[in-house]
Order: C-alpha cells, then sequence, then structure tokens
C-alpha cells in the first residue's frame, strides 16, 4: 500500500516539478560556462511631470520601496526592484527593475520630476539564469517587493521541497527491487565517496 | 514488445536510480544551499567570521607573469582557493583575494620590502556550507572573471555533471511515464500545469 502511495506520488509531483527541474539544471550550465558580452546600449526613454513623493533623502528599505514603486506605475514599468540608490549630489534616485525577459533601469530626477527609462531585454538563457538566482540573498530586506517573485519564490521553495521528497521516496522505490540493491548501494557509496573527496579537497 | 524497446525500457529505468543514488548527496546539497540562500533571515549570524591579520616578510616571488607570483606568494603564505585580482596593481605591489567556501584572504604585497599584508577569514560551517551552492569561481556577467583553480574545475565538474544526470533523469522520467498506460491522464495533468507555472515565469508574465 505504501510502495503504491509512494509510487504514485513520485510520478505525478515529479511530472509536475520537472520543468523547475529542467529550469534549475539548465541555467547551472550558463551560470558556470556562459559569458554575457556587453551589447548594443539600451535605448532611453525620458518621463516628465511625475508626481514624485518625497523623503528619498530620509526613508531606507520597504519604506523607499514603497515610495518608488508609485514612480514605476506611472513609468509603465513592473517586476522586482533590485536595490534604490539615492544619489545627493544631483538629487537623483537610480533604480533598476527586473524580471524574467526584460532589465529595466530608472533614473529619477527628483527635483525636475523627470525620469530616464533605460530598457535591456533578455535572452532565454539569461531569463533561466536570472529565475534560478532569485530571491537569493542579497538586499533581504526588500526582495519580494514585486508579487511575481513573491510567487516565484513559493515555486523554488516548492521544487526543493519536492525535490526532497522525491529523492528520498526515490530511494525507497529503489530499495524496494531486491535485485538492484547491491549495484544501487554500490553507486551510493560511490557518489558518498566522490561528494566527501571533493569538499576534503576544497576545504582542506 | 520488441527486444529494443523492451532493452531501452530496462535501462531507461535503471539510468534513472543509478543516476538518482550517485548524485544524491549532490542533490541534498544543492537543494538545502539553495533554501538557504532564499532565506537568510532563518539564520541568524550567518555570516559571522573569525579573522586573522598578519604581515610576514616574505621572498621575492618567482615568475614572470602576474598569475606565477601570486601561486608563489600563496605557497609561501600557505594559502590555497580561488584568486581574484583587482583591475589594476599599484607600481612595485601585487595585490589579490583568495577565497573558498570555509574562509578566505586578502594579501597586499611589498616587493620592494618583500612584505606582505594578509586578512584571513574563517567562515562558520552554515556559511561555507552554502558558498558550495555558488562556488564556480566565475560570473557570467562579468566575462573577465575564470577559474584559475584546479579544485574549483573540479567541483563545476561535478555541478555541471549533476546537472546534465538531472536532465536526463527528468527526459528519462517522460518516457517511463508515457509507457503507464493507466496514469497518462493524470501524469499529463500534472506535468501540463508545472509547465504553464514554469513557463509564465520564464515568458515573464509573472
Amino acid at each position: 500500500m505504501l510502495y503504491r502511495w509512494l509510487r504514485d506520488l513520485h510520478l505525478y509531483l515529479g511530472l509536475f516539478i520537472s520543468p523547475f527541474i529542467l529550469l534549475f539544471a539548465a541555467s547551472v550550465l550558463y551560470l558556470n560556462h556562459g559569458k554575457l558580452l556587453p551589447g548594443v546600449s539600451p535605448a532611453a526613454r525620458t518621463f516628465r511631470g511625475l508626481r514624485v513623493p518625497g523623503g528619498f533623502d530620509r526613508v531606507k528599505g520597504a519604506e523607499a520601496v514603497e515610495h518608488a514603486k508609485t514612480i514605476l506605475t506611472q513609468v509603465g514599468v513592473e517586476g522586482e526592484i533590485g536595490f534604490l540608490r539615492y544619489v545627493s549630489k544631483d538629487r537623483h534616485l537610480i533604480l533598476p527593475v527586473t524580471k524574467a525577459g526584460s532589465e529595466t533601469t530608472v533614473d529619477v530626477d527628483l527635483d525636475a520630476r523627470t525620469a530616464t527609462v533605460t530598457y535591456r531585454a533578455m535572452n532565454l538563457w539569461e531569463s533561466l539564469a536570472y529565475l534560478h538566482k532569485m530571491p537569493g540573498p542579497h538586499n533581504a530586506a526588500i526582495r519580494g517587493n514585486w508579487i511575481g517573485t513573491r510567487v516565484w519564490r513559493v515555486f523554488a521553495d516548492g521544487t526543493v521541497y519536492l525535490l526532497l521528497f522525491i529523492s528520498i521516496s526515490g530511494v525507497y522505490l529503489w530499495w524496494a527491487i531486491k535485485a538492484e540493491r547491491r549495484i544501487g548501494l554500490v553507486l551510493l557509496g560511490g557518489g558518498a565517496v566522490t561528494f566527501v573527496g571533493l569538499i576534503y579537497a576544497i576545504v582542506r | 514488445m520488441p527486444s529494443f524497446a523492451r532493452t531501452l525500457e530496462v535501462w531507461n529505468r535503471r539510468l534513472h536510480y543509478y543516476l538518482g543514488l550517485y548524485f544524491l548527496l549532490f542533490l541534498w546539497l544543492f537543494s538545502l544551499t539553495g533554501l538557504m540562500l532564499n532565506h537568510q533571515q532563518w539564520f541568524a549570524d550567518l555570516y559571522d567570521r573569525h579573522e586573522v591579520s598578519y604581515d610576514p616578510d616574505i621572498e621575492t616571488p618567482a615568475g614572470t607573469t602576474l598569475a606565477e607570483q601570486t601561486r608563489d606568494v600563496m605557497r609561501q603564505l600557505n594559502l590555497r582557493g580561488e584568486v581574484d585580482w583587482p583591475a589594476s596593481q599599484p607600481a612595485g605591489h601585487i595585490d589579490f583575494n583568495v577565497a573558498r567556501p570555509n574562509g578566505a584572504a586578502q594579501v597586499r604585497v611589498d616587493l620592494n620590502a618583500r612584505h606582505a599584508y594578509v586578512k584571513e577569514f574563517e567562515n562558520g560551517t552554515l556559511h561555507a556550507f552554502q558558498i558550495f551552492h555558488t562556488f564556480s569561481g566565475t560570473r557570467f556577467n562579468q566575462p573577465a572573471t575564470n577559474r584559475d583553480w584546479i579544485v574549483t574545475s573540479l567541483w563545476v565538474f561535478a555541478m555541471d555533471a549533476l546537472a546534465i544526470g538531472l536532465i536526463v533523469m527528468v527526459v528519462g522520467s517522460y518516457y517511463m511515464w508515457w509507457r503507464l498506460k493507466k496514469r497518462k491522464a493524470l501524469g499529463l495533468a500534472a506535468l501540463a500545469v508545472g509547465l504553464i507555472a514554469c513557463g509564465s515565469f520564464v515568458a515573464g508574465w509573472v
């Protein structure tokens, strides 16, 4: 009974997360070996007469992001705000806004109430690498400031939890096949030796 | 069933769990560290590290290139890891950083005085564990970076092998599922939901 339940769950949950596994696996190859060469300068567009909330010189973190979002709405940009850089010298606010497929930089002149928006399209590999790294450890205090990132976080976490379930249930399903135990144990042991050997070579 | 199809089915199934068993520990490492990277708030003091500074005398580094001289300085100081040089070097100096998951060092060498200034850091166990996820020696958005430590290349090879192994397992699992007549409909529904969800993000709709 347990065997049949686990076999079915292994199959259906595995099929469900398989596109995510392919995404994470394929993007590893790009992250390890890809080189993003500088392309043509992205086109810039200027927006004028913006309603700019005050206080960028003192607000920080999530509050600053909420202020910045009111500007993004006016310039028609959506995505995850990477960080906010307030340049006190000329009172500019610079923020990169990213989602899979596009990288936009918004440069706001707070006094002139104008914004220069530059847009760069990502290729498919970049998009996969971007999703692989999201939400990630950087700027954790403001990460997930876009709904898309918050939903993606659920799927990224879900992929990990389901992978753990699938790998553990897979071990159980393999162990049930008596004829495959010996060779399986050899491979499990070989993998463990490789793993421990590599870790040791790096940290010793 | 023709014998070729039968052989393919048997070996496809075997390959699925042989690869899974061989890569099990690698898969768990990258899964757990991926979770850590996305949930830094779960770990207090993750980035606390032990720091030691010292400034030993050294011999004039052997070699003619910056890389050779750096390697010789590292040998003298007993440092190992992936090297990273600043964009430019001050005259008469060799400056570099060297890193591996469990630690790092900033080294400044005064060639005329034959003196090194070293700041060495030792990462905590959890932090070191997390770094294995990203320890590749390069960044795709910084084309100038290159791997220069053989051990990093071996680790990257393991990462690549795991990635390719997972792709093979997934493709093989599609074949195994497709051969199960009674589970096609529900399997198709599960796969379609996954494809639509994942595809929506890749296409930038979400």
